[in-house]
Parts: structure tokens; sequence; C-alpha cells
């Protein structure tokens, strides 16, 4: 099986995959998600981590019925753009969502959940996901 | 600087290719090319393609063209910015002659898509995102367009059924055009009641995954079509960390720059090969170009104002949408569609009178955007 996600990689990236550890620019306090090395808005490179907000709202969603080979066997899956109570906005999966759950503008929070496994006896890859509140 | 003319183009039928490897499709479209251009000495060649190397298992196009051809000894490479890989290719070919260094040109597009299942071609599509923060959290290239399309409907009150315009005009245009993959007209009606795969993108508001190769030759020396400009710019990656994710950036300042280089304007334009991966993609390339307002391209699409015989005809051989979509391929095709408008060689899909057309590549979510502006010579 060809798994979509590459162990080291994932590794790599946990902090940012569980804790949601972006960017801040310390010279004009803009925010990001995921982390960059250069701010976006002022061009600095003075930039610090910086944990986002766990909440915001839903200003998109889609259900996915064809996803990628390592997200198969969770077909369908809900895809969510979300702007966080900082303005940052994010790509999520929605957990536990169902079409009648999602509108534009609803309050998620983030969780932590399992995206994808690497068949059996593989790694077992977690990370946030938000969810529906309100 | 040298200027810049095609001498001559050439495509195979967009399609399934079950006895053909990519090697075969490059060579056959390469080989219609140069039939057509007479005795003349290729110099370098360039590959347009995005996935060979997940797709196919086969990588260095530009040397495995370059043998099947036999031309022993020549320059060859492979060019690659995802959908918007054979844009790119025909950029780097223009960018080549104008230097001076090379006389003639030989670019080809191609994709062979169809070696792969459906979650594997959904793989090799995301691969355009970002591999950590996209294709990690189970987002796949359409599913993207869709949450652009839900902003757009969204933001602008715009109905799925209006959005259905773009795919019913390009299904119009490929039922004459003889390399089209989907020759068969469709209604809104139609797109309405086709199978969701990302809601509101359906099938039928999706382009399709596709084989193809389409050739094109670039010379020093005068021809029918002169390019008088090629203009690449990107946007951010990550679709969601885009200051407005409803903003084709990529589009318009390659536009922008575009017109500015060729001296033409807006009013110039006789028709436009857009990349209309999805409706989305199509309406916020037309509002970046400054063609239609916000949130009104699809208004316009209704109004008939893109019809073949219309403003400002779009699309004109089918589009990505039903011309097909072979990734790397495609903005080859749309120059050689073009090639066809200008040279008068159109037939039935002929633009009148055409003077001035532009072709628009897109790769990723218009993260890179290819402006091509072409001229026919008089």
């Amino acid at each position: 099986m060809i798994s979509g996600l590459i162990p080291i990689a994932y590794w790599r990236n946990r902090k940012i995959y569980t804790r949601m550890i972006g960017s801040r620019c310390r010279d004009c306090g803009a925010e990001f998600f995921p982390p960059v090395r250069v701010c976006k808005k002022c061009g600095s490179r003075n930039i610090e981590e910086k944990e986002m907000p766990r909440t915001g709202a839903l200003i998109a969603y889609t259900k996915l019925t064809e996803p990628a080979q390592e997200f198969k066997e969770y077909s369908p899956i809900y895809l969510g753009l979300i702007r966080l109570d900082n303005g940052v906005n994010v790509i999520s999966m929605i957990a536990d969502a169902d079409e009648d759950s999602l509108r534009i503008g609803a309050r998620v929070k983030a969780t932590l959940r399992k995206w994808t496994e690497d068949g059996n006896g593989g790694l077992i890859y977690y990370g946030y996901k938000f969810k529906v509140i309100q | 600087m040298s200027r810049v003319f095609i001498r001559s183009a050439g495509a195979i039928p967009v399609g399934e290719y079950w006895t053909k490897s990519i090697g075969d499709l490059m060579a056959d479209a390469a080989t219609i090319a140069l039939d057509a251009a007479g005795p003349i000495k290729i110099d370098k060649i360039i590959v347009g393609n995005m996935m060979s190397g997940y797709a196919n298992h086969q990588e260095h196009l530009g040397a495995l063209l370059a043998s099947s051809l036999g031309m022993r000894g020549i320059e060859a490479i492979k060019v690659e910015a995802a959908c918007g890989s054979g844009g790119a290719a025909v950029h780097e070919g223009y960018i080549s002659i104008k230097s001076g260094e090379y006389e003639n040109v030989l670019v080809v597009g191609v994709e062979k898509m169809k070696d792969m299942d459906t979650p594997r071609t959904t793989k090799a599509l995301a691969m355009a995102e970002s591999a950590d923060f996209t294709q990690a959290v189970g987002a796949s290239f359409i599913s993207l367009n869709a949450l652009l399309m839900r902003l757009y409907m969204n933001t602008y009150n715009v109905e799925e059924e209006l959005m259905d315009y773009f795919p019913v005009i390009a299904h119009r245009n490929a039922v004459t055009s003889p390399h089209a993959q989907f020759r068969r007209a469709i209604t809104v009606e139609d797109v309405k009641k086709s199978q969701v795969i990302a809601d509101p993108i359906r099938l039928l508001s999706s382009a399709p995954s596709s084989d193809g190769a389409a050739a094109v030759i670039l010379s020093a020396k005068e021809g029918p079509v002169e390019i008088l400009a090629s203009e690449v710019a990107t946007n951010e990656l990550i679709i969601a960390q885009r200051e407005d994710p409803l903003k084709f950036l990529a589009t318009e300042v390659a536009f922008k720059r575009a017109m500015q280089k060729s001296g033409i304007s807006a009013s110039d334009i006789d028709f436009m090969e857009l990349h209309d991966a999805f409706p989305v993609v199509a309406a916020l390339a037309l509002e970046a170009m400054g063609i239609s307002k916000s949130g009104k391209a699809p208004q316009d699409a209704a109004n008939g104002r893109f019809d073949l015989g219309s403003e400002l005809p779009i699309l004109t051989f089918g589009g990505l949408k039903a011309r097909g979509h072979p990734v790397g391929a495609t903005g080859v095709y749309q120059i050689y569609e073009a090639y066809l408008q200008l040279a008068e060689k159109a037939g039935q899909n002929q633009v009148k009178g055409a003077k001035v057309g532009i072709t628009h590549n897109v790769g990723g979510v218009d993260t890179t955007s290819i402006i091509h502006v072409l001229r026919r010579v008089d």
C-alpha cells in the first residue's frame, strides 16, 4: 500500500499537527498557520512560534466522496475552511459530521483525532480535526 | 531580441489510450507538428508534464522523446508546474527563442493519467498542493475547489445552476471539435442531475482525467502566428494562507503583465482559451482579468456573452471540461487551439476574423498562472 503520509515527515510536523503551532511575526504581529519563514504581511524574518486558538467558524465546507488513496477507507470525508478566532484560515477534516450538521457560520472547535494509518501493523497518524460545537 | 512565431502545431485527440505508452503519445503529437513544419532543424526539445513519475513510473521525458524521435545529441528537458506544466513549457520555449540562442524549439505537453485508478489519480493531483499541510489533512485537489466554489456562491449569492453554464458552453463547443474527449452537448439540468464528487462540484462540473499530447514548434523565423507575450505568475501555495481566497492573484498579475508587454487591450481579444478545470476557476479567472465584475462571471456566461459567435468566445474547442484535461498537456493544447483559430484552421469552431487570442493555463488553484497572447501574422 502506498501511504500518503511519509512517517518521517509526520514526525517532523508532529507539533503542528497535534498542537496547531503556527507563527507570529515579532515585528507586525501577524499570525500564520501552518508556520512561515517570512512574514507574508511585512516581509520580516523575525518570526516566533505561536499556538493557534482552538475555536473558530466554518466559512466553507464540502463532503468528499473520492478522497486520495490513504483516506479511501474513511470515505466520505468532510472538509472545512475554518476561520480561527485570531482571523487565520485553516483547512481541516470535520469530525463527527453529517450533511445536516454543516452550515456556513457554524462554531467549530479543534480536537485530536486519527487521520489515517499505514495498513495492518503500520503507523497510526493523529492530528487536528474540527468539530461543530453549535 | 528575436520575435517568436508558431511555425506549426499538432495534437492527438484527447481520450483513453490503453494500447499506448506516455512515450508513444508524445512522439505521435510531435510527429504531426514536425511533418507540418517542413524541413527544419530543431535545436531544443521542451516537454511539459506534471505526473509521469507517479503515474507512469517514467521521468526523464526530454531524453525519452529525443531518443524516440531519433534526434541524437539534442538538448531536451522536462518542465513542471502542476496542471500549468504545458503552459510553462511553452513559456520556456518562448524565452529560449527570445534569447536568440535557439532558432527552432519543439514544445510537447503530455499526460497519461489512465494508467492509474481513481484514488491514485486523486493523490497525483493533490501533489500540486502542500504535501504536509493539504494532502496530510485529507484535502484533495477537487475538495479545495469545492471549498472555493461554496465560498464564492455564498459571498456573491450565486446559485449552483448559474455556475453550470461554464460546462454547458464547453460541451457545446466540443461537439464539432475533432480532438475533444467528450463530443456531446449537455444542459444545466444534466449537470445538476450528475453525481456529486465534492459538493457542490459534480461529475459534469469537473474536468475529466485524460490521456493526451500536443506539440508546437516555435521559431524565430516568421510563421502564421506570433506569440506577443508569455507571462507566468504565482500565488500562495496554500489557499488557506491567501489574504483573500477568492482573489486569483496569479491570473491577475500574469494577465496585466501580458497586456502591457503585448501592447494590446482587453477589447482587442477575439477569443480566450480559459483554464476551466471547475466552474469557479473559470469565473474567478475572468473576474481577475477584469473581463467580468466580481461575482458576475456566471451571469455573463448564462447571458451568452462567452458563446461562439458572441462578444468574447471562450473554450472554443471544448476547454478542459469537454476537450479533456490531460493535466501537463493542457497548456499546449490551448496554444494548439489558439493556433488553429488564428491560422483560420478551426473548421466549424472558427471565430470569424480572429486576430488576437489569449490562453490561460493554471497549476494548482491559481497557484501558477500562465498567460499567452497570440496574434495572427497578416
